[in-house]
Formats: C-alpha cells, sequence, structure tokens
C-alpha cells in the first residue's frame, strides 16, 4: 500500500484516537502536576435562617475588580503523587503507619487476581453447555444468561446487597442450616461478597465471547480428531480450546482492565468497610477532597497501574501478532 | 392501602394541577426567555419539587429540573463555570450552600424576593440571610431523630432512653425479654458519610467542636472526640454486626422488618415506617429527640436544611434579568404554599402551612432538646470525608481511637492547605 493510501485510510481513526483518548490522559497528566486553589480569607458572618440567627466562621474567596473569585495556581511536581501513594505522610503519620494507598491496592490485586480464573473458567462452561442446548431454547437462555452484566452495575450491586444483608435471603437460608453468617462484618466474607459480584456480573461477557468463538470451531477438524479416536475431552484440549485461545487472552485483558477499576460493588455492597479499592480512593479524592488536581494524580496511577498488569498479555500478543505477520 | 394511596392520588390530581397552574401566572410575560435550567438531588421531597416547577412550563418556556444523585457536583461545576452557568437555579443542603457561598458564586436574592415576597407568601424563617442579604431560600429541614417501638417500650415499662447509656440499658432488657430482637439498635454506622455524621452529632453531645473556634483548626480529636467514638462504641455490642456496612436505608429497613426496636436516624424516614406496603411495624414507631451522649447534656444530633440557590454567573447577557425572574418564579412554585399541601408528607417543610404527621415535629423536639444546626463552615465536609474514611478503624477496634482522630485529624490538615483554607 502506498504511504499516501494508508495515512489515508489510518488518519480519521488516529485523529479520533488522539482526540478521545490521547489529548484527555495528556490533560490529566497536566492537571496531576498543578494546584489551584481559591485565595481566601477567615471571616465570621450573621447567618440567619430556619433556626435563627446564628455567627457562623466562613471563609470567603477574594475577588478580582469584576467580582470574580481570585484562584491562585502554581505547579506542585510530583508532590499529588507521593501524596496518592502516601509516601509524604509516613513521617507523621500518627498512631501507627498505615498505607491507605497499599491497603487498596492489595484488595484491587486481590478482587483482580480472584474473580480471572472464575470468569474465564465459568464463562467457558457456560458457552460449552449453551453450545449443546436445542436451538429453540437457545435465544431464552442466551438472553437470561447475559441478564447481569446488562443491568446497570449500581442496581445488580443493590440487587445482591439485599439477598446477603441483614434479614435478606441468604442469611436467612444458612441460618436455617444452623449458620449465623454476616457477610459484611468482616474483611474475608465482605471482600468475597465483592468478588462474588464481580464474578457474577462480567461471567456473562466471557461467556458470550467464548459461545461466538464456539460457532467458528473448524467442524472438519473435530470431525478428523473423531475419526483419529479423540474423546471429547482430547478435541476441547486439542482443538476447540487452541482455536479459542486469542479469544481468552482478549478476555482476560478486558477484564483486567476492568476489574482494576471495581468501584460501584465496593460502595453498594459493603461501603468500602473492609474493601477499599485504589479506585474508592480517586473517587474519595474527588468528590470528597474535592480536589481534582489530586484526583488526576490519582486517574494516572490507575492507568500506570493496568498498563502494568497488562505487560505479560501485551507482550504475548504482540508476540503473536509478530509471528502472524 | 394500595387501592386507598390510588384515590388519593387521583382525587388529589387535578387540585394540584390547578394550584400549580393558579401559581404560575407570575410568569406570564416572561415566556420568551425560552429554557429554565435547574438542578437537585433525586429525593422523593426534591422530585415533587421538580414537578411542581415543570408546571410552569408554558409556549415559548420550558423548565426542566434535572434529578441526579450528582446534584452537588453538577451544581459546583455549573457554578463554578467561568461562561453562563448551565442552571439557572439549583437545591442545596446547607453544607453546599456554604460551598457556594464561600466562593462567592451565589447570586443575592434580596431584590427578587422584595418584589415578589407577598405573591409567594415567603415567610422570614425561609429566607437565609447573610449580614443582611437573602442568598437562598429554605423550605425543608431535617434532623436525627430517636426511633422506638412505643408498644415494646411500653410492654416492658421501658422509659424513654434520654441518654446513649440508657439506650444500651433499653437494649439489654429487651433483648432478654423480646427473642426475636436480635439487635435491639439500629443506626447508620456505614463507613463514609453515615459514621461521620453521626460522630458529629455524637461529638456536639459530648460538647466538642468540630473546629477551634473562628478557625480551620480542626478541634475533633481533642478529648470530646474521644468520648464520641467511645460513646458510638457503646451501642455496636447491640448492634447488627453489619454496622460499620449499615447505611440509612438498611437502618431503616431494620425498623420495618421489626428487627430493630431503637436508634437514631433521618427524621424524614418517619414516613417509612407507616408504609403499609413495606412496614411491618406501623403505627408502633415513635420518635423522641436523640438521646444525650452524656447526662445532662445537649441531644445528640443536628438541625439541617435544604434551600434554593441561584449563580452569580447566570447574571450575564441581555437577556440575565428576565431569565433570572423566570428561574425564581419557576423555584418559587416549587416552594409554594400549595406545593407544601401536596406534598405534606414528603418532607418537614419551612412553612406554617406545613401539618406535621403522627410524629409531630421532630425539628422542634430537637431543638428543644439542645440540638444546633449543622455546622457551616465551608470546610466541613472536608473534615467530614476525612473522618468518614478512618473511623470504622477506631469503631472495629482495628486501631486506637486517638490514633484514628489524630490520622483524620492530619489528613484534614494537608487537604484544608491544598485546598486554600488554610496555610501551610
Amino acid at each position: 500500500m502506498k504511504l499516501r493510501s494508508f495515512l489515508g485510510f489510518s488518519a480519521p481513526s488516529v485523529a479520533l484516537m488522539l482526540l478521545l483518548l490521547a489529548l484527555p490522559l495528556a490533560m490529566t497528566a497536566w492537571l496531576s502536576v498543578r494546584n489551584c486553589a481559591f485565595d481566601m480569607e477567615l471571616a465570621t458572618v450573621v447567618q440567619t435562617g430556619p433556626f435563627g440567627p446564628a455567627k457562623v466562621t466562613t471563609q470567603r474567596a477574594k475577588v478580582d475588580a469584576s467580582g470574580q473569585p481570585l484562584q491562585v495556581c502554581s505547579f506542585v511536581g510530583a508532590a499529588y503523587y507521593r501524596k496518592v501513594l502516601g509516601l509524604e505522610d509516613r513521617a507523621d503519620a500518627p498512631g501507627g503507619d498505615q498505607n491507605e494507598f497499599f491497603g487498596a491496592l492489595r484488595f484491587t490485586l486481590l478482587y483482580v487476581a480472584a474473580t480471572t480464573p472464575f470468569v474465564l473458567a465459568g464463562g467457558l462452561l457456560l458457552a460449552l453447555a449453551m453450545n449443546r442446548v436445542t436451538q429453540r431454547l437457545k435465544g431464552l437462555f442466551i438472553a437470561a444468561s447475559l441478564l447481569p452484566f446488562i443491568i446497570t452495575p449500581v442496581v445488580g450491586a443493590l440487587s445482591i446487597k439485599w439477598l446477603f444483608r441483614d434479614n435478606g435471603l441468604v442469611p436467612h437460608l444458612l441460618s436455617g442450616l444452623g449458620i449465623e453468617l454476616y457477610w459484611m462484618a468482616q474483611a474475608w466474607s465482605a471482600q468475597l461478597l465483592v468478588v462474588l459480584y464481580g464474578v457474577w456480573h462480567t461471567l456473562p461477557f466471557a461467556f458470550i465471547v467464548f459461545y461466538a468463538g464456539l460457532q467458528g470451531v473448524p467442524q472438519d477438524s473435530l470431525e478428523s480428531a473423531t475419526l483419529d479416536g479423540a474423546n471429547a475431552w482430547q478435541k476441547l484440549r486439542y482443538v476447540t480450546l487452541p482455536h479459542l485461545a486469542p479469544l481468552v487472552v482478549f478476555v482476560t485483558l478486558i477484564h483486567v482492565m476492568d476489574a482494576y477499576r471495581v468501584f460501584e460493588p465496593v460502595v453498594v455492597l459493603t461501603q468500602g468497610a473492609f474493601t477499599t479499592s485504589v479506585q474508592y480512593l480517586t473517587y474519595h479524592v474527588l468528590l470528597q477532597e474535592d480536589n481534582p488536581y489530586k484526583a488526576s494524580a490519582a486517574a494516572v496511577l490507575t492507568v500506570v497501574g493496568i498498563a502494568v498488569l497488562l505487560i505479560p498479555l501485551l507482550r504475548k500478543t504482540w508476540r503473536e501478532q509478530r509471528r502472524g505477520g | 392501602m394500595k387501592r386507598r394511596s390510588l384515590v388519593m392520588a387521583v382525587a388529589t390530581a387535578p387540585w394540584a394541577a390547578g394550584a400549580a397552574a393558579q401559581g404560575c401566572p407570575a410568569l406570564v410575560g416572561l415566556s420568551g426567555v425560552g429554557e429554565i435550567n435547574l438542578v437537585g438531588n433525586s429525593f422523593r421531597a426534591i422530585s415533587h419539587i421538580a414537578r411542581q416547577t415543570e408546571s410552569c412550563a408554558r409556549p415559548g418556556l420550558k423548565v426542566s429540573f434535572k434529578l441526579t444523585p450528582n446534584a452537588r457536583t453538577e451544581t459546583e461545576q455549573a457554578f463554578a463555570s467561568a461562561g453562563r452557568s448551565p442552571f439557572d437555579g439549583a437545591v442545596v443542603s446547607k453544607g453546599v450552600f456554604s460551598s457556594l457561598y464561600a466562593r462567592g458564586q451565589l447570586a443575592p436574592l434580596t431584590a427578587l424576593v422584595d418584589k415578589h415576597r407577598q405573591r409567594w407568601k415567603l415567610e422570614e424563617r425561609m429566607l437565609v440571610r447573610v449580614e443582611g442579604e437573602v442568598m437562598a431560600i429554605a423550605f425543608m429541614q431535617n434532623t436525627q431523630s430517636l426511633y422506638y417501638r412505643a408498644d415494646l417500650f411500653e410492654r416492658h415499662g421501658l422509659k424513654v432512653p434520654a441518654t446513649y447509656a440508657d439506650m444500651a440499658q433499653a437494649a439489654a432488657t429487651l433483648k432478654a425479654r423480646e427473642p426475636a430482637l436480635s439487635f435491639p439498635i439500629a443506626q447508620a454506622y456505614a463507613k463514609g458519610f453515615d459514621c461521620a455524621t453521626d460522630f458529629i452529632n455524637v461529638l456536639a453531645g459530648c460538647g466538642g467542636q468540630v473546629f477551634e473556634p473562628g478557625s480551620a483548626a480542626p478541634a475533633f480529636h481533642g478529648p470530646a472526640g474521644v468520648r464520641a467514638v467511645a460513646a458510638m462504641r457503646s451501642l455496636m455490642p447491640h448492634m447488627t454486626p453489619n454496622a460499620l456496612a449499615s447505611n440509612s436505608e438498611d437502618v431503616g429497613n431494620q425498623f420495618q422488618q421489626g428487627k430493630s426496636a431503637l436508634g437514631v436516624l433521618w427524621a424524614s424516614s418517619a414516613t417509612r415506617m407507616d408504609d403499609q406496603a413495606s412496614s411491618q411495624v406501623v403505627g408502633r414507631m415513635q420518635l423522641a429527640a436523640a438521646p444525650a451522649a452524656v447526662a445532662g447534656g445537649p441531644s445528640s444530633s443536628h438541625l439541617w436544611w435544604d434551600a434554593v440557590v441561584m449563580p452569580r454567573n447566570a447574571q450575564r447577557g441581555p437577556d440575565a434579568a428576565v431569565r433570572q425572574e423566570a428561574a425564581f418564579h419557576a423555584l418559587m412554585q416549587g416552594l409554594s404554599t400549595e406545593s407544601v399541601r401536596a406534598g405534606n408528607d414528603l418532607a418537614i417543610w419551612v412553612r406554617s402551612d406545613w401539618q406535621p404527621g403522627r410524629g409531630g415535629n421532630a425539628v422542634e423536639l430537637a431543638k428543644a432538646a439542645g440540638a444546633r444546626e449543622w455546622p457551616g463552615e465551608p470546610f466541613l465536609s472536608l473534615a467530614h470525608g476525612e473522618l468518614g474514611k478512618v473511623l470504622p478503624q477506631a469503631l472495629s477496634g482495628e486501631r486506637a481511637v486517638q490514633a484514628t482522630l489524630d490520622a483524620a485529624a492530619s489528613a484534614y490538615r494537608k487537604i484544608a492547605v491544598e485546598k486554600g483554607f488554610a496555610k501551610a
């Protein structure tokens, strides 16, 4: 292909990627090394309202000639990165050093590691089972299996929470068996609950990808294997699975990216108790601390975290592509 | 009950619509404005106000009210915008009001209020004035009250608890005599907003303050703070082991299912207790002022309000004045006496026309018991956020109380500097 044609074909998607991916990322990186704050001065004012007058301590932003509040912006370098990573606080952290970032990272990695194999294995098993269902029932079964993936995460997490909270169906059934378990009361069960949700929510995605893959397994290879005397397990092991291998890499890639950003089940199921994730901290910085600059540093670190996790998978894909090319 | 609600709804709908039509003639002559955009949180009471404001739409004027769980962020971003705010008005809590006011992003409403006060029957206590200037119009109030099962208390000859120690004692008695009540106390201790709010309530009950008077320096980690955490922990043996993940919704559910018999919860949840469709304790739950943390101290609770505000940055462009007036009228329709009457049970409204429900006026009860207004410092939300993040460690016993509070204070100091509220 001539360079001119190549550029002509690739330019629109490259431009879109620059605009929608690279530019926001660059802006986030730019924000993460800055800080802007209003220039505040302390004031005590008399405020009246539904409960009568009261003296209130407030702060007022200094304003410029046109009445606009004055903002002071400065370059802070890597300060916010150090703060998000908890590196600055180590010396003066009172009462036992607890690095919340590494605590959150530990749970996040645990979540990624615990959900991925179940999502892959469960998705594959479901796809294999669905492949054997009669044609007439397939539509219904596929639709039903996809439901957890279609439901909005917050709504899905809420419905799972209602099953597991006090007086919920699961504790009720377990107590019938003599097991009194309070799922959000200790770390192991709270974390297990979030992992269970993660598997339930993502498994349909793996299933539908593998199911689509199964439709493309070469029938002649399967028939040859049968003629050669291969049993069902051998056909799966030596024909079907190698065919699905690129899809396994694909599902793992997407799931790892997604799982590293686990947030909704954490907030909905346990309110973050025992299950603080990296994304929960970013959310806290953005909304509770109301600091988009520090939150940008947290966001960049999230991208770095995902990139590190993806290195082995990306290397594998890269090698395969080169071999293929 | 469902049928009755339906009949009520059908019977009141034409009346409500009629009322809306009567109120909105204020907008005649302001039809050329185009579109008025408002924003607020997606609570039931605010949804009601949203419908009322939207009833002001007419040819040439569209009123759209965005109900969103992210109203705070959307409002703050819109009001901070360098261009004209995409919203002409917003419903905000007192906390959001404080930060918007601090940044000078609110339009004074004094002139509009003076001009239209009679038409909308605005009561003085609705007007939030700072140094005399009206900056917001309050319409809804709330507090945290003690909920208790009046039937069980009567059956076992228990007195309504006046202190946290009384609560623990009542819980122990109930647990011994009512086997169905495995966890007599339910209170929202969930990580984040809930446990921090409860802590600030109990801190006030212990005579403590969040900040040093007249300053942004933290004071919540002093001896009163330690006593407050101890008071909170004293209830935990009577609460579900899931307490650190139990938010207000879960606590309401515990009460509705008859699994818990007392605890402090938002007064606005009272109607849920009498909802025949979901509650098993209809007519049996009673409200009282939240108990004092220590004998003789004030109620461990605060008084809250919600208000409507308008952005300073909407006052741009040639049609700014007309737009502002149209938005003001639409908002006032939402806060009108007709609107309050139609949505009487949805909130504790700041209007004399509001009729208290079975539980009485919880806000008045709290006031009489010594509860003060929720702190109004614009940096409160920062301290609140840090407390919410670490308090569960102290409540669960994972970390020493003083060390936990010191960690929250230290984190707060740093972010207060980042945000310009304190100097390094």
